[in-house]
């Protein structure tokens, strides 16, 4: 058996991976894919406390990462959708170079 | 007294193998110069996370991710990217002004992340899952009981992104 | 699986129901309607939805508590801040009517997603579960974030639009994070339960500790605090007036009811550690969000700062983790709705068409040839200053007030000093509009909808400040 805290470790660098990308990336596309990794890696936790929780057949854990996935694939077609909409008025996704907004 | 080096059983031995490919295949999106290939690269971690969840008993979960973020949601990315294609490929880094902050922040919030998960006293079994019941017959009578309003959060969700998405697709 | 059951006290949710079927009415409406003069019923509808839900909220009232499922209460406290998202969102539709045909002609759905919106709202006010209280978020989260990007003309909407998707889908991961661990400390996603497993030290604090932080991050986006504010200026700025208005009030409400839930009834044995990070929060966010107002020459980038340094005075009340507080609490975000939608609706009748802000000197010398215009902008911004006797003051009071109760006194002497600082800013409003000249002729924009709100913003604003008798009844309504 595979011990929970391996599966933590594991989680915790892909949300790391995830929050990297999202702090660094200059492409709106790629901020979104570092979003979807946090997600998943949510969703792993969620998934290895449910399965080492002292109640299995309490499915708390598996229940919410479902809701995370159908939130994500919301998130994602909306977000993709606002992207376009930028690109076609701008020609850009670059975050950096959107700045109109400004004191 | 000579030190005992734990024998990895066979499931920890795929654990290891899948958590080294979805953490590889994570940091490859991140960092991965050509933003086709950060996609390619997800896809890749969102099928090595479907694989922990098998090795978690999650069937009905794997079978969820792979259909809903394989198959929706990564495919839409390599849409949006080559929609927006010229990002593609930048003649310039990927990372912004403040990438250096950034890998800074990302490095000390993963330090102490681990720093309390080391201090947890953790289970290493799990119970077994009960053959005789059914966790997706389970699941199912969650979603019309106890969670109910979360089910129904989720339609409302889902109608929200429906409206969001026509309205922007549509130019009146 | 049981009907009866499952029908068993479902009036909790009526208010949301109600809400999803003025909705869809919308839209049946939107896809039905011949021409273009048709449209103008599509506001009407909206706001016989929202006052058919308030009616909804005030019959529920007058029934004992009850739960829904686990999933959703009504208790006082969400029926309270259920009142104030209906009136934000009321209010919010009022200044639409006018507004909307010139810049897009999608108003079936943009009022669709406003109702749309106004029940991620108030079913987040009224989640008693991670799950649903996370869904809750999302459903106005993804709603405002189309919603900014309304005016797709304006290049400026459509950034802010982008920008509070990426930094609100960044901030709901680490919602999700966070609540995962919650999860794993306690083994529960039910708010209440994991109150009791924590309280009777089962659970696992090392779990719990990041947890909180990472639910913190994540609330705090949502309400703005520093240092996760930076969104809020750009996107006040850039989102269509009417919507800046709706997301200031109703968001701030939301976000801060379930916050104060998840606090008394999740955490309430760690008020300890909780209770000074908020505190050093709550200075930060009032200090950095005053500051800032000072050096902003935009109107709309002015009332963004200004409503970050709200949310500090609101957090100052959380802080001691009593009821004195969340009530408290709950009546600043009800003086907040009338006096921030107010100044807002002044910001549209200032706006030049097409343009999406007004800077301070669009209001100079108003008074001489608007004075009841210039009159309800000295009311709102008087109200935001926390000047007695209007609304603002009441809301000030009571929450520095459950701070100094709550034992937290130099906290509420923080508070003090920045409402000094804060008059400054908004006096200078006032200065220009009674003793500058006018730069070039302002014609303000006006239509029956939003002289209408205006009238009843101004109104609330100085009423709730000189009858406190007719509120008293609101704020003991709230329960323990």
């Amino acid at each position: 058996m595979v011990p929970l805290s391996w599966y933590l470790i594991l989680a915790a660098f892909l949300f790391t991976c995830g929050l990297f990308g999202a702090l660094a990336r200059r492409n709106a596309i790629a901020v979104l894919m570092g979003i979807e990794l946090m997600l998943n890696a949510a969703n792993i936790n969620l998934v290895a406390f449910w399965r080492y929780s002292g109640a299995v057949t309490d499915l708390a854990g598996q229940v919410f990462a479902l809701f995370i996935i159908a939130v994500a694939a919301a998130e994602a077609a909306v977000g993709l959708a606002l992207i376009i909409a930028v690109y076609r008025k701008r020609k850009t996704v670059n975050v950096e170079e959107l700045d109109l907004l400004a004191g | 007294m000579p030190i005992e080096i734990p024998i990895p059983t066979v499931t920890q031995v795929i654990f290891l193998v899948m958590a080294l490919f979805t953490a590889a295949c994570g940091l490859m999106v991140v960092i991965s110069r050509n933003l086709f290939h950060s996609a390619l690269f997800l896809v890749g971690a969102l099928f090595g996370v479907a694989a922990i969840f098998v090795l978690l008993e999650a069937e009905f979960l794997a079978v969820g991710q792979v259909l809903v973020y394989i198959g929706a949601i990564a495919t839409l990315i390599v849409f949006a990217i080559m929609l927006t294609r010229g990002m593609m490929r930048g003649r310039t880094s990927p990372m912004n002004h403040v990438s250096g902050r950034g890998a800074l922040g990302a490095l000390v919030f993963f330090v102490a992340l681990l720093a309390f998960l080391k201090k947890v006293p953790w289970p290493e079994q799990a119970q077994a899952i009960p053959v005789d019941e059914s966790l997706i017959a389970g699941l199912g009578d969650k979603f019309v009981t106890t969670y109910v309003v979360a089910f129904e959060a989720v339609g409302l969700l889902l109608m929200v992104a429906l409206i969001g998405a026509v309205m922007l697709a549509r130019d009146r | 699986m049981n009907i009866a059951a499952l029908t068993a006290n479902l009036h909790v949710i009526l208010p949301e129901m109600v809400l999803a079927a003025f909705a869809l009415l919308v839209i049946l409406a939107d896809m039905l309607r011949q021409d273009e003069e048709e449209s103008r019923l599509l506001p009407l509808l909206t706001l016989a939805g929202i006052l058919a839900a308030m009616a909804a909220t005030a019959w529920i009232w007058n029934r004992p508590v009850a739960s829904y499922q686990e999933g959703a209460i009504a208790d006082g406290f969400a029926l309270g801040a259920r009142t104030v998202i209906l009136v934000a969102a009321g209010l919010a539709t009022l200044l639409s009517m006018g507004y909307l045909p010139r810049i897009n002609r999608q108003m079936g759905e943009y009022y669709a997603l406003v109702l749309l919106a106004t029940l991620g709202m108030t079913m987040m006010a009224s989640a008693t579960d991670l799950i649903v209280l996370f869904l809750a978020l999302e459903i106005f989260s993804l709603a405002l974030y189309i919603l900014s990007g309304y005016y797709r003309k304006n290049p400026r909407s459509t950034e802010a639009s982008m920008k509070y998707f990426l930094l609100g889908a960044f901030a709901s991961s680490f919602f999700v994070y966070g609540a995962a661990l919650l999860y794993g400390a306690a083994g529960t996603t039910q708010l209440r339960e994991i109150g009791n497993l924590l309280a009777s030290d089962h659970g696992n604090p090392n779990l719990l500790w990041p947890g909180i932080a990472l639910l913190l991050v994540g609330f705090g986006f949502k309400v703005s605090l520093v240092p996760f504010h930076m969104w809020t200026p750009d996107v006040y700025q850039g989102a269509p007036t009417p919507v800046t208005a709706f997301m200031s009030a109703g968001t701030k409400t939301a976000a801060f009811a379930a916050f104060v839930r998840v606090l008394m009834e999740a955490l309430p044995a760690q008020q300890i550690q909780w209770g000074w990070a908020l505190a050093v929060l709550a200075v930060l966010t009032m200090t950095v969000g005053n500051l800032t107002a000072l050096r902003q020459l935009s109107l709309k980038r002015m009332l963004a700062y200004s409503s970050v340094a709200n949310a500090g005075y609101i957090l100052v009340a959380l802080v001691p983790g009593t009821a004195q507080g969340s009530k408290a609490a709950l009546f600043y975000l009800l003086t907040y709705a009338f006096m921030n939608v107010g100044a807002l609706a002044v910001v549209i009748t200032l706006e030049k068409i097409d343009e999406l802000d007004a800077l301070q000197n669009r209001a100079a010398g108003l008074a001489d040839r608007w004075p009841l215009l210039a009159l309800a902008m000295s009311i709102f911004m008087l109200s935001l200053s926390g000047i007695p006797p209007l609304a603002g003051f009441f809301g000030k009071f009571f929450v520095f007030q459950a701070a100094v109760e709550g034992g937290w006194t130099w906290l509420a002497v923080v508070g003090v000093l920045n409402s000094a600082i804060s008059a400054y800013y908004y006096l200078r409003v006032m200065v220009a509009m009674y003793f500058h000249e006018a730069e070039e002729p302002v014609q303000p924009r006006r239509w029956g909808g939003l002289s209408l709100s205006l009238a009843l913003t101004a109104l609330a604003t100085v009423i709730i400040g000189l009858y406190p008798s007719l509120w008293t009844g609101f704020l003991s309504g709230l329960g323990g």
